[in-house]
């Protein structure tokens, strides 16, 4: 075979050797595309596997950790919460409508594969600077396509994140999440149970689309790449994708489905030799068999990554009431292959076998690298001047800055309210629906915080950590687990590699404090194009909980006259990375001081002080603290015009970044047992001030109210479009 | 007598869920799902066509759910001077049917718009019977295609005839707009000439639980109900 070919499918001559010689003969091109498939990246975490099995997984709400379609928790009584994040960030740069919107759809039948309905969606989608045509393109593209595929198929989005930063102009992120509930006796996993179970066939016919897809998602872009990878992108159908869910939830609850897998990355190849490395069986799977959209080569069908796709085994005697069902829904269905005990994965096609291979070699012995890393340097401290600055023009830097403004543009092109279970819409800290006929609600959030990881990985994890558990927080949601998209440039790089392991340490350690296990996740390397790496971008997903939706807090003002707190405690000015960057007093990622270490004790200290109050309903409100210091929290509390009044000894104060930061706001008649409550404690309080009508006042300086929010909510569309 | 209602399922029906949950809670009488390749309908007060994207949308809006077989049962149910409603997809369905006036177009923006907003009566009917004057009704809308259009002359008609039941309007807050999708004279709900065919674009079945964001949704079934 020669070499430019091997290296074509993305693997190294050293890796071809280890199969050359398990083998002892020649591969055939399907087998070559099916280790293209395999041992890439995007299936097999080469790069990242030696770090990920370091990381907490198991708790006792752990029902199903990672390595199942979805990691699923438990929550009480037959309830329980299947949830994963997945990137589809390439495909959404190269086609940005199709490339995120098929992101959505992977992700909800990774749900449903497990048995469970898709209850909600997130996600996290970061862009370059939008002073950028290609930029504003893009965002619309990511926006309409995620908006279309969920909007159809009808989950609520609940929320997300989507931030702007130039080191994402050429590679802009679209991470997907989704949240479903499946009844406890009722989850199906990819093993299957029986030798000579029936391989079906359930969904879309396949097509050319996506060939390739996983091997184009490991590799490095430049920009003429562009159009030449263009056919490397799926193409999504809502519609089938309804279909396909009703159909297979309909199969699962009817028992007449022994397991299933979904045909995501790498199509049929993946999924069959997934579930045949499960079961520790073989797999026999006819490719004459499949369903076909236009004339494909045994190879293209292997490698297709046709969408809305699922394969799975069912008793012989079960195939007849089977395809009744699929027929009721109008999807094809086929059988195309049978459950074997050789361990061995054979494709027969045209009567021959064009791939016979033992599943030991593809899966077992997929390489595992531990590739060199730097730790990045201590960082001396210095002394930012901060004389000059006006509270004037700080407010200005926030409302001229995209990351800060009401992003309702986005999320308005989302159906949140579906399903009719919705308690918080997107825009809030977290996102919360009901479970359906229970009083019991999920709260989700997605974080990260690429400036604090790129300064300190390790303790800009554990911020990232704890800031999607003080978003659930601030709802009276308490934190369960954690699901994980580790967007990351090329791992071949020391220091980008470094920024990888320590924060994958990072998470370790927020995680085993918080006892909020990762039970599921994806990996995203080598984004990066034209050479310029994307910020370590690992993104969280938080998952927790309330078992009475009645005890729920809003971020939003409840009424004028009530006063506002602040709990936590402050970073120092020198020490507030956004503070720094967006007030533009350090534009270098050099000049950064180095991040104060987070105490994760402090973290559940202060939460516990919070849920506590929630439960005693003192808190009428609650927001968290991030990026943008209380003043930004305090933009996002605001309700039905109404305002705030505060005063601080410096206004700086307002705008600096905290550890355990929350805005609470209760009424005067509280006053005195919350914050006896908190000395109790040993929570320390600033009473800052109070909601006012209409009205923003700072140190005894009126801002005009209208002005400001004006900005607020309607700049975001007025500077993208 | 008890209340007796049903919902129609669509491949690509989205909201029947959440249909007949609204049914269910609020008329606590029979409640019906039908498939739609029945061909007989039982014998119900009220049919309600849900929100979705029925098979997928991707002629026109509600275009091939109106040929489906349950239609013809529909039709009959209507011309029986029952009632039947329909919601976001559901309205754009009895436009199709032809059983209401007008179209529903793109929304202004191009976008779709997945909000709450802002709805009062303008001209009585029993579906909105409960509903004081001039009261505001916050009902969240979701859809791509609810700016509601229609020649100058069915205009006139429709407004002769009353057979607009609401029209969006501005909240009692800073924050909100009049005109949310472009629809002409603000119309978000009109009615047949005999007033018991209703379409809307706005989800009342997403606005009538303790936990929803407002509860004002409740007042199109008590209207019937009453």
């Amino acid at each position: 075979m020669n070499e430019e070919l091997i290296l074509q499918h993305g693997l190294t001559l050293d890796e071809f050797q280890v199969i050359r010689k398990y083998l002892n003969r020649d591969l055939s091109i399907e087998e070559l595309g099916i280790f293209s498939a395999m041992w890439n990246e995007h299936c097999c975490y080469k790069t990242s596997k030696k770090w990920l099995k370091k990381l907490p997984t198991d708790n006792e709400i752990v029902i199903q950790g990672p390595g199942e379609n979805a990691g699923v928790i438990d929550l009480q009584d037959n309830d329980g919460i299947a949830f994963k994040i997945e990137s589809h960030n390439h495909p959404s740069y190269i086609e940005p409508f199709n490339g995120s919107a098929t992101g959505v759809g992977g992700i909800l039948r990774d749900i449903f594969t497990m048995g469970a309905r898709p209850i909600a969606t997130l996600d996290s989608i970061r862009f370059g600077l939008i002073e950028t045509e290609k930029t504003k393109y893009l965002l619309n593209g990511v926006v309409h396509g995620i908006g279309h595929y969920g909007n159809c198929i009808g989950i609520p989005n609940i929320g997300g994140e989507c931030e702007f930063e130039s080191t994402y102009d050429f590679n802009n992120l679209v991470n997907a999440m989704a949240v479903g509930h499946v009844q406890k006796d009722k989850i199906f996993y990819s093993k299957p149970k029986s030798i000579g179970g029936l391989i079906v066939y359930i969904g879309s016919k396949t097509g050319k689309d996506g060939i390739h897809g996983a091997s184009m998602a490991s590799d490095v872009f430049s920009e003429e790449d562009e159009d030449e990878k263009r056919p490397s992108v799926q193409v999504g159908d809502p519609f089938m994708e309804k279909l396909l869910m009703e159909g297979c939830l309909e199969l699962m609850s009817s028992g007449l489905i022994e397991s299933m897998q979904d045909m995501g990355a790498a199509g049929i190849t993946s999924s069959s030799v997934e579930m045949a490395s499960k079961g520790n069986v073989g797999v026999y799977i006819n490719l004459d068999k499949i369903p076909l959209r236009q004339p494909l080569s045994a190879y293209e069908i292997l490698l297709s990554e046709s969408q809305e796709r699922m394969l799975a085994v069912i008793d012989k005697k079960n195939n007849r009431k089977v395809r009744e069902i699929l027929q009721k829904w109008q999807i094809d269905y086929e059988v195309i292959g049978e459950i074997t005990e050789t361990k061995r994965v054979v494709f027969e096609s045209n009567n021959k076998k064009v791939v016979d291979l033992p599943v030991e070699i593809i899966v077992d012995d997929a390489p595992e690298y531990d590739r060199e890393f730097y730790i990045p340097r201590k960082r001396k401290n210095k002394d930012f001047d901060f004389s000059k600055i006006k509270l004037e023009d700080m407010i200005i830097n926030l409302l001229t800055n995209l990351n800060y403004l009401d992003k309702s543009w986005v999320f308005d092109q989302y159906d949140s309210t579906v399903m009719g279970d919705t308690i918080r819409e997107p825009g809030q800290s977290s996102g919360i629906v009901k479970i359906h006929g229970t009083q019991k609600v999920i709260g989700a959030s997605t974080d990260c915080n690429p400036l604090y990881i790129r300064i300190n990985p390790y303790e800009g994890m554990k911020y990232t950590v704890a800031e999607s558990y003080r978003n659930l927080i601030a709802c009276n949601i308490n934190p369960l687990a954690i699901t994980n998209n580790l967007n990351f440039a090329s791992p071949l790089d020391p220091n980008i590699m470094g920024e990888l392991v320590l924060s994958i340490n990072g998470l370790k350690t927020a995680a085993v404090k918080f006892n909020t296990p990762i039970v599921s996740g994806n990996v995203s390397l080598y984004n990066q194009t034209n050479e310029i790496p994307i910020k370590p971008t690992p993104v969280i997903g938080m998952v927790g909980s309330n078992m009475d939706l009645n005890k729920i807090n809003t971020n939003k003002f409840c009424e004028i006259g009530n006063k506002i707190l602040i709990l936590g405690k402050q970073l120092t000015k020198n020490c507030s990375p956004y503070l720094l960057q967006d007030q533009k007093i350090a534009f270098n990622i050099c000049e950064f001081n180095d991040l104060e270490v987070l105490d994760l004790d402090f973290e559940k200290k202060i939460a516990n002080c919070v849920l506590e109050l929630s439960d005693l309903k003192c808190i009428m409100s609650c927001n968290d603290i991030s990026r943008g210091g209380i003043f930004s929290a305090l933009l996002k509390m605001q309700y039905k015009d109404m305002g705030f009044r505060v005063k601080v000894p410096d206004p700086i104060d307002l705008f600096c970044e905290y550890s355990a930061g929350y805005v609470i706001e209760i009424r005067s008649k509280d006053f005195e047992e919350v914050t006896s409550f908190l000395t109790k404690k040993g929570a320390e309080y600033l009473e800052i001030g109070q909601i006012i009508k209409e009205g923003i006042e700072i140190n005894s300086k009126k801002f005009d109210y209208f002005d400001i929010m004006n900005k607020y909510r309607n700049d975001f569309e007025k500077i993208i479009s | 007598m008890s209340f007796k209602s049903a919902v129609i399922t669509f491949p690509g029906s989205n909201c029947d869920r959440d249909a007949l949950c609204y049914l269910k809670d609020l008329t606590k009488g029979e409640v019906h799902n039908i498939w739609h390749e029945e061909t007989s309908l039982p014998k119900v007060d009220l049919v309600i066509l849900p929100g979705g994207f029925s098979f997928g949308d991707y002629l026109r809006s509600g275009a091939m759910a109106s040929k489906s077989k349950i239609i013809n049962e529909v039709v009959k149910h209507a011309n029986d001077n029952r009632y039947l409603l329909g919601i976001c997809n559901g309205f754009q369905i009895l436009t199709e049917i032809g059983l209401l006036e007008g179209a529903l177009i793109r929304n202004k923006k191009l976008k779709f718009l997945g909000k709450n907003c802002f709805i009062k009566k303008k001209f009585q009917n029993n579906f909105n019977l409960s509903i004081k004057d001039n009261q505001v009704l916050q009902i969240p809308v979701a859809h791509n295609e609810g700016n509601f259009y229609c020649d100058t002359e069915t205009l006139n008609l429709l407004k002769n005839n009353e057979q607009i039941a609401f029209e969006y309007c501005k909240g009692e807050f800073s924050n909100n707009e009049e005109n949310i999708n472009g629809s002409i004279e603000a119309i978000a709900g009109i009615t047949n000439k005999k007033k018991n065919v209703l379409g809307m674009m706005p989800h009342p079945e997403r606005a009538y639980s303790d936990f929803h964001q407002s509860q004002d949704g409740r007042l199109i079934i008590e209207s019937l109900i009453s």
